[in-house]
């Protein structure tokens, strides 16, 4: 199987070629192209949303708060060759946070609350990332599942933090800024979907940058080979702690726009279903891709959405196989994961193929990473 | 060109499928309600922890539906039950009964089969002005605060959880006459919501609770807290949540030797905890609606005749008897079907109607409700059971 | 067993196994009968544990995967062994053995379809390809069984035993004997068969063991199917007491894990000692503090061990960070 593909220049490519296609990367202003379409298309989708179909815009909104956390989690993943089974713990700091801040105190600006909810969950996860990311492959895994677990079994602990019966918080306001109040979404999805997805936005445009940047080269040379990376300098332990943060961070403003548009929270929403999920956006959408991230949260939202709402009103009277067609999706994304890593996996190197310089497919063997850079004169 | 990057075609590929999901959901218009059917929404457990409270209610709502459509309906035109599974999940609730609010208009919604799952589709109706009938217990899907005002638009069919405490607080007092209670309780919502009842509910019938001690919803042993149990006095343990939990409880004290009454919550008012437990579920007692045993419905009376027939439906349909869930999910319909009646397709007529329901002999008890009143039954609509040989008895105390 | 401890791993053990004097002799003086059998109780979910960790610990030694489906494979067992016996009406012991062989097969053609084409794939890779697994199997368990927990016959019906002031269900004598036959027979099979000494070759040199003529793919075959045959024993031998339902597999897997990494991820004895330790621990701990925690004590354990000794008590201290 070989992976050179459309665009990239053959392994043994001499220097002026690599260099040429590195040009081609730094005046390479696509990204944004494509994210100025993207986000006007976005914009008018409120105005023909309800004409096809009533649950667009709910399934928008739905997508677009996962899609902020997928796109953290993308670039761990993708470009910084991390992995975490447990970020849906983030996403409940945020939460709760946000929560806890707006229905405690009486009046207490709710966008500020969302960004205390991003910083929070940032906080922590320095705190956790600078130990856990010492850690390498399964290690980190187990680590990163271990840590998200032990949040929603704590959460269930602590019924201090709760004002329902359920361990969870209700009456969360509605979204306000600058005096003005985004009405609750069962009236009008419109306010929501727009502050959701002009976010998600501001996040795609900040990725963009950031991958662009020294950072952003920094780490896939860090994703490659972290061997290679340190040797050349790059401070790999800096820079896996730093993406780690952002990406929880981002997790953290996720919940927090969860809490806020749902009106209630409970501990069910952060558990280990939801650290999985949005892995599995992470990986349909493909890892690496700056779009992967957003196009895996909508992707999966509408394919679960439809599952379990709109093919039980098709098909009230199901054949008893067909009764529970939300599980169908889970015995979908668990194929689809495993079909993605036989047949597609190049979504994790697809960072690293842009430098053109590594050929190998992800090859996990250090002997042949440093024979690669011998051979390369790089 | 960046058509020509490797993930682009990753990308063309993910938007046509996205762009083809948004076609096929095109077939879901909204839909008008006027037309020739009443449409209601119903979003409950058929699938999850919950589903064998769900699945009764699913097939309670399907016959009633049949049935009265046959018969002509309401003023003539048929009612429709649109029924979603929210597999126990509370988020899929919420989707679920918003989705039937704004792309289905559906006049009234009932659900759902648990308290957590019910929670934020009360928060819907009060948001949305859709009149819910819900099949949970507890109390705070009607009454938020305790003793305080019912919410508008909420109603409910099953008894409270609390009337189900009363219950037991009135047989460990008068029944079995006991002083000190330990309490072993699911740490979920029904769980949780029961033991807050109970902690303030036994000290005001002269009782102690000597221990107050949760579980996880999925745990198989408890005998760890057992144990402390076995270290006080207690001359009753009551059981508080649903199952598969209670029933290893069950089999956990038969094996530790600890005879002393298991008193359970309605929670395990169903054959799985017989059928999970076996022997060890003998001698366990707990309360239940009056159709869990019809002979303790008083003879001649209204309700009777309505429970009557009930059963003998429901055993013509799907050859076995039914039990207090399908009541509830019947009830739930019949109350909605008689409003509609009067008050034709305006949800806010339908909602006043409803609360306008009096002296109505329905399967879980004769219904009133009022304007502070959204749970339409009282304590006296419950008895207490008791298992034996693998059997329900009627327990008069 | 009896191989050479270095310094490193005597000092490990032996602090390991004061603490667990002070914890046992505390349990069972406070607690007294209780504290007896509670400590039972927890050896007898250790084996549970122990099973799956074994499992885990020899798919990682053979190909470096840490297999998130684990806890599922269990389930499988159990849900198939339910199956055999209830609807086919097999007798038990053979019940048990299809179910076995049955769990066993469908790792090995996982093995074959999913694991050995990417042998040479990243990490990130594998770990998702394992998850695809576990979500998979949930997903198809939950369809097939229904989403209730599933009652099963123990294999022997009558009270408990009581000796030493101990109640002990007889289901827990099966498990007992199952476990300790079972770690015989894995020994016997690392240690003095040709096969077996051949896949730890393969899992420390892979190289140089392909010069000798053992095959690092077969291993890795023959890992996987002995992994899924522990994890469906496992799962039988636990059914009658914890019942079948399928979202068991995520918390068999956590605590597998736990018991692994504590005793040593890759190393098949270790991971006995980390599940019996993890068992008793978790049982013993809640004599003490509230039964809410239970969870967290596995996933602490978990935690402790991966920053300060991620090598496991019995681990040698390899290069586990970067």
């Amino acid at each position: 199987m070989t992976t050179s593909g459309s665009g990239n220049p053959p392994a043994t490519a001499n220097r002026s070629e690599k260099e040429k296609s590195l040009k081609h990367l730094a005046r390479d202003n696509s990204d944004y192209v494509i994210l100025l379409v993207v986000s006007l298309f976005l914009l008018t989708v409120p105005i023909w949303a309800d004409y096809v179909s009533t649950f667009i815009m709910d399934a928008m909104i739905e997508a677009g708060i996962f899609a902020i956390v997928v796109i953290g989690l993308n670039l761990l993943f993708g470009y910084a060759g991390q992995i975490s089974l447990g970020h849906a713990a983030f996403v409940g700091i945020g939460a709760y946070t946000t929560a806890l801040l707006c229905t405690r105190i009486t009046g207490f600006p709710t966008w500020f609350a969302l960004i205390l909810g991003g910083l929070l969950a940032g906080l922590i996860g320095l705190v956790i990332g600078i130990p856990v990311l010492r850690l390498k492959g399964h290690y980190l895994a187990l680590a990163t599942l271990a840590f998200g677990l032990i949040f929603t079994e704590l959460l269930k602990t602590q019924n201090s933090v709760s004002n329902q019966s359920n361990g969870g918080i209700g009456g969360i306001p509605n979204f306000s800024i600058f005096g003005l109040t985004l009405k609750s979404k069962i009236m009008s999805s419109t306010g929501y979907y727009l502050l959701i997805w002009i976010i998600a936005l501001l996040v795609v445009l900040f990725t963009i940058n950031l991958i662009r940047s020294r950072v952003g080269r920094g780490l896939r040379a860090l994703h490659s080979s972290e061997i290679a990376a340190d040797t050349m300098g790059v401070n790999t332990r800096n820079y896996k702690v730093k993406v780690f943060v952002i990406s929880a961070v981002l997790a953290g403003l996720c919940g927090g726009l969860w809490a806020l548009s749902s009106g209630r929270i409970e501990a069910s929403m952060f558990d280990l279903r939801y650290s999985i999920l949005f892995v599995t956006m992470v990986v349909i959408g493909g890892m690496g891709n700056i779009w992967g991230g957003m196009m895996g949260a909508i992707a999966l939202t509408f394919i679960t959405k439809i599952l379990e709402l709109q093919i039980p009103q098709w098909i009230p009277n199901r054949p008893s196989w067909l009764a529970d067609p939300g599980n169908i999706a889970v015995v979908l994304y668990g194929l689809l994961l495993i079909l993605f890593m036989l047949f597609l996996p190049k979504g994790i190197t697809f960072g690293l193929s842009r430098l053109g310089t590594f050929s190998k497919q992800g090859g996990s063997r250090v002997k042949d990473r440093l024979r690669a850079i011998r051979y390369r004169g790089g | 060109m960046f058509w020509k990057k490797r993930g682009f075609k990753l990308f063309v590929v993910v938007m046509v499928v996205t762009t083809a999901s948004l076609l096929l959901s095109a077939g879901c218009k909204p839909k008008k309600a006027s037309g020739a059917e009443y449409k209601v929404g119903v979003v409950i457990s058929t699938t999850g922890p919950n589903g064998p409270l769900g699945t009764p209610e699913q097939q309670a709502l399907t016959l009633y539906e049949k049935q009265l459509n046959d018969n002509g309906g309401i003023n003539g035109r048929p009612i429709k039950f649109i029924i979603l599974d929210d597999a126990s999940d509370p988020t899929k609730a919420s989707s679920a009964m918003t989705d039937l609010v704004k792309s289905q208009n559906v006049l009234a919604v009932i659900g759902s089969s648990g308290t957590g799952t019910t929670m934020p589709m009360v928060d819907i109706a009060q948001q949305a002005n859709v009149p819910l009938e819900a099949c949970a217990a507890g109390i705070k899907v009607t009454t938020p605060t305790p003793g305080g005002p019912p919410n508008k638009w909420v109603f409910r069919t099953p008894p409270t959880d609390a009337m189900a405490a009363e219950k037991v607080a009135d047989y460990l007092a008068s029944g079995l006459k006991v002083k000190k209670v330990a309490i072993l309780y699911d740490s979920n919502p029904f769980g949780s919501s029961g033991n807050e009842v109970l902690k303030a509910l036994l000290p005001t019938k002269d009782m102690e609770i000597v221990s107050d001690q949760s579980y996880e919803t999925k745990a198989t042993d408890m005998t760890p807290q057992l144990n402390n149990v076995k270290g006080t006095d207690a001359q009753a343990l009551i059981v508080w949540g649903t199952n598969p939990a209670p029933s290893a409880i069950a089999k956990n004290m038969k094996q530790m030797g600890m005879t002393i009454p298991f008193v359970g919550s309605h929670g395990i008012a169903n054959m799985t905890f017989v059928e999970q437990a076996g022997d060890a579920a003998n001698g366990a007692v707990f309360p239940a609606g009056r159709m869990a045993i019809p002979e303790s419905i008083p003879e001649g009376t209204e309700w009777r005749d309505v429970v009557d027939k009930f059963r003998a439906d429901f055993k013509a349909e799907y050859g076995s008897e039914p039990n207090t869930f399908a009541g509830h999910g019947w009830d739930a319909g019949v109350i909605i079907a008689n409003a509609l009646k009067i008050s034709g397709e305006d949800r806010s007529k339908l909602r006043d109607e409803i609360e306008n329901t009096k002296d109505f002999a329905a399967v879980d008890g004769v219904f009133n409700y009022s304007t502070k009143d959204h749970n339409g039954l009282n304590a006296d609509d419950l008895i207490m059971v008791k298992v034996v040989n693998g059997q329900w008895q009627w327990l008069k105390y | 067993m009896f191989r050479k401890f270095d310094r490193d791993q005597r000092i490990t053990i032996a602090i390991f196994a004061a603490i667990a004097v002070v914890v046992l002799v505390l349990a069972l003086s406070i607690k007294k009968s209780a504290g007896f059998n509670t400590i039972l109780l927890g050896l007898f979910y250790g084996c549970q544990y122990s099973l799956i960790a074994m499992g885990l610990s020899i798919i990682y030694s053979s190909t470096r995967v840490i297999n998130f489906a684990q806890g599922e494979l269990s389930v499988l067992g159990g849900a198939f062994f339910l199956t055999f016996v209830q609807r086919a009406s097999v007798p038990m012991l053979l019940a048990f053995i299809l179910a076995v062989l049955v769990v066993a097969s469908i790792g090995a053609l996982f093995e074959r379809a999913a694991i050995h084409p990417l042998k040479d794939s990243s990490i990130i890779t594998m770990i998702i390809m394992t998850i695809g697994f576990s979500i998979f199997l949930r997903g198809i368990i939950k369809w097939v069984w229904g989403a209730n927990a599933l009652p099963v016959e123990p294999f022997t019906h009558g009270p408990p035993l009581h000796f030493l002031g101990a109640t002990v269900e007889r289901q827990s004598i099966w498990v007992f004997g199952f476990t300790f036959l079972v770690v015989i027979a894995v020994y016997f099979f690392f240690n003095r068969t040709l096969l077996g000494k051949g896949m730890r070759a393969a899992a420390e040199n892979p190289d140089a063991a392909n010069l000798v003529g053992v095959s690092p793919s077969r291993s890795s075959l023959i890992a996987w199917t002995m992994a899924a045959a522990l994890g469906a024993a496992a799962g039988v031998m636990f059914a009658p007491k914890t019942l079948v339902s399928w979202d068991q597999g995520v918390w068999l897997g956590v605590k597998g894990f736990s018991a692994a990494v504590l005793g040593g991820l890759g190393n098949v004895m270790g991971a006995v000692v980390g599940g019996l330790t993890l068992g008793v621990l978790e049982f013993v701990v809640l004599m003490f503090i509230k039964p809410e925690y239970q969870n967290i004590i596995a996933l602490s354990v978990l935690i402790v061990v991966l920053l300060l000794r991620p090598q496991g008590i019995i681990g040698k201290t390899e290069s586990l960070t970067v």
